[in-house]
């Protein structure tokens, strides 16, 4: 992003490394999903697999050895049922052990749960959950920035169906007003809820004419293309510009594994030793036919 | 410039507000004061600070959520409103993106009680029951304005939240004389002291306790008044204390629903500590939403006026 890098970040991964990182990112979360009988929010997870990939390996200026440097980009989960996504691929960047993650995942005592907590995790920027909290967190975030003259960004992953909640466009009007270019939304557009496809129950349309009728710079890129991906963390302006960024990312809720993909069955669930061969096999398979 | 103030003097409490922040925005460059569209009151900050000072708008919810955002960083922000609005509307962001953090956020507000002629949406009564109920939350309800100055300094050093409730803010009493007593976060006051029985109490309605008690003095009766301006956490010594000394007979008055107020909290400790007093009555507002009138009207309509409380302390006093 064109800023003193951190430890770590000066040498960063090609698209195709980047590609098969989120490969790995996907495997490691079946194998939660495999092992861990309760439910994991696995088609949210895997909708916003690249997009973590993308950030933790390429965008966000962080550094894991070092997670308090006030120089370090924060990143906020908004959509905190995607906890798990955001730990296995905060470990494969070296922030956690992915063993760990997997060993005690949602076990008492355990830092790793269903949604992200700042006091038992320090290494993550906030505690988050109930969706629609996380934009105003970032606006805060992102103005305390500002006002010390810092020049990181502010990066804030948001679910599609939590825009519906009311708090997201108080914080979306405030960033505005505040000129806050130092704050960038994702939106993983997957167009599902929990419990229905999205303009089935609720018209989000036109999704991207909104955010630009609230004065944000909007990106619209493929979720699943990591060259799409790559290129808009590139084309993000300075972090002193005066528009805040939303990058709209078209997802699919369970990529890469077919039979989860667009299925309503599959907003959480666990996954038995059979079937998470079937669904390993599922996305290699989803794999070798995008590389071909 | 400090405010100078006078024994029995009508104030404006809020007043005290912005000049405190304003004062403490010199000694803490990571004070930060924001509102949804409630900034009368923060002027002097706002033209002190400007670059500190954030409006949002009718937003309460993020108004609370950027506020965690800056405290996550370092910073200390208040939040100053309507608490009606605060303590409901933003009430999952105070619980969830300020309290499961334990962040140094300040909630402070005005028109808390029944103050007026807003009607039902503009009253905060079950605010203190619902501040009560978060974890890590601190939670002190005011009505004397030396005190809204001193409190708000105090609460400069805490780690966790705080919630500062304060009635209208436009009248209020001074109560005491400046230094007569020490004020402490978690401790309450003895405003008048008094062996026979004792009336808890807090915010806006000390001033009527002291009034009741001084009533009843002409019986030849002694009545003590304690302002339990904190009520999270709560002071059980001075309840246990109060409860021996003062013949097991209590009045709490509150300008709140009179279940999960004061009263409630005052019960829970008795309760948990095997106490069993001589006599028990709780004034405040009963189920109902509240309607239109003056501040005393609605008091006396509802049974916890300035007669109300004389009545219900004389009958504790007669308990047997």
């Amino acid at each position: 992003m064109g800023r003193t890098p951190l430890a770590g970040t000066e040498q960063r991964h090609s698209v195709q490394e980047l590609e098969d990182l989120a490969f790995e990112l996907r495997q490691k979360l079946l194998h939660l999903c495999g092992t861990y009988e309760g439910a994991v929010h696995i088609g949210g997870d895997l909708s916003a697999a690249d997009i973590f990939t993308a950030l933790f390996h390429y965008g966000l200026n962080v550094d894991p050895s070092d997670i308090a440097n006030p120089e370090r980009d924060r990143f906020v989960l908004s959509k905190g049922h995607a906890a798990v996504c955001m730990y296995i691929a905060m470990a494969m960047r070296g922030f956690f052990s992915y063993e760990g993650i997997v060993q005690t995942y949602g076990q008492l005592d355990s830092a790793y749960g269903m949604h992200p907590c700042k006091v038992q995790l320090p290494g993550v920027e906030c505690s988050t959950g109930s969706l629609g909290h996380g934009l105003p967190l970032a606006v805060g975030m992102a103005l305390s920035a500002r006002h010390r003259g810092d020049d990181h960004r502010v990066v804030c992953l948001l679910g599609d169906g939590e825009t519906g909640e009311g708090s997201v466009w108080e914080a979306v009007m405030a960033a505005r007003s505040n000129r806050l270019g130092n704050l960038v939304a994702f939106v993983d557009r997957n167009r599902q809820l929990m419990t229905s496809f999205a303009e089935e129950r609720v018209s989000f349309e036109p999704y991207p004419d909104k955010w630009r009728a609230f004065g944000w710079n909007v990106v619209e890129i493929d979720g699943h293309d990591m060259s799409q991906l790559v290129a808009a963390i590139d084309a993000l302006p300075d972090t002193d510009s005066d528009t805040p960024t939303v990058v709209i990312a078209e997802t699919v809720k369970g990529k890469g594994v077919d039979f989860m993909e667009r299925n309503l069955a599959w907003h959480a669930g666990s996954l038995g030793a059979e079937d998470l061969e079937r669904a390993l096999a599922a996305l290699a398979a989803s794999r070798e036919k995008e590389t071909v | 410039m400090p405010v100078t103030f006078t024994f029995g003097e009508m104030l404006s409490a809020r007043s005290v507000i912005g000049s405190t922040l304003a004062e403490l925005g010199a000694d803490y460059d990571n004070l930060w004061v924001l509102t949804p569209d409630i900034g009368a009151t923060l002027v002097e900050f706002r033209d002190t600070y400007p670059e500190r000072f954030l409006d949002v708008g009718l937003a309460e919810q993020a108004c609370v959520g950027i506020a965690a955002g800056l405290a996550y960083d370092g910073n200390i922000p208040v939040v100053s409103g309507m608490l009606p609005f605060l303590s409901m509307r933003a009430l999952e962001q105070i619980r969830t993106d300020v309290c499961y953090p334990n962040l140094p956020v300040k909630i402070i507000g005005t028109h808390g009680g029944l103050v007026g002629n807003g009607g039902s949406t503009h009253y905060a009564v079950e605010d203190l029951a619902l501040m009560c109920a978060l974890t890590n939350m601190t939670v002190t309800s005011i009505g004397d304005p030396l005190m809204v100055g001193e409190i708000i300094r105090q609460s400069m050093t805490m780690q966790g939240p705080i919630y500062i409730r304060l009635a209208v803010g436009k009248k209020d009493m001074v109560l005491y004389e400046p230094g007569q007593h020490k004020v402490r976060i978690g401790k309450g006051i003895i405003a008048r002291e008094g062996t026979d029985a004792t009336i808890f109490t807090h915010g806006t309605t000390v001033a009527q306790a002291l009034q009741a008690a001084e009533e009843i003095a002409k019986d030849g009766r002694s009545v003590r008044v304690v302002d339990m301006f904190t009520l999270k956490p709560i002071d059980e010594e001075l309840i246990l204390r109060c409860a021996e000394e003062t013949d097991g007979r209590f009045v709490v008055l509150e300008d709140h629903l009179a279940y999960g107020g004061l009263a409630s909290r005052i019960a829970d400790v008795l309760a948990d500590r095997g106490v069993c007093l001589t006599a028990f009555e709780r004034l405040g507002i009963p189920q109902v939403y509240a309607g239109f009138g003056e501040d005393e009207q609605l008091r006396d309509k509802h049974g916890y006026g300035l007669k109300d409380t004389i009545a219900a302390t004389r009958r504790v006093l007669a308990a047997s």
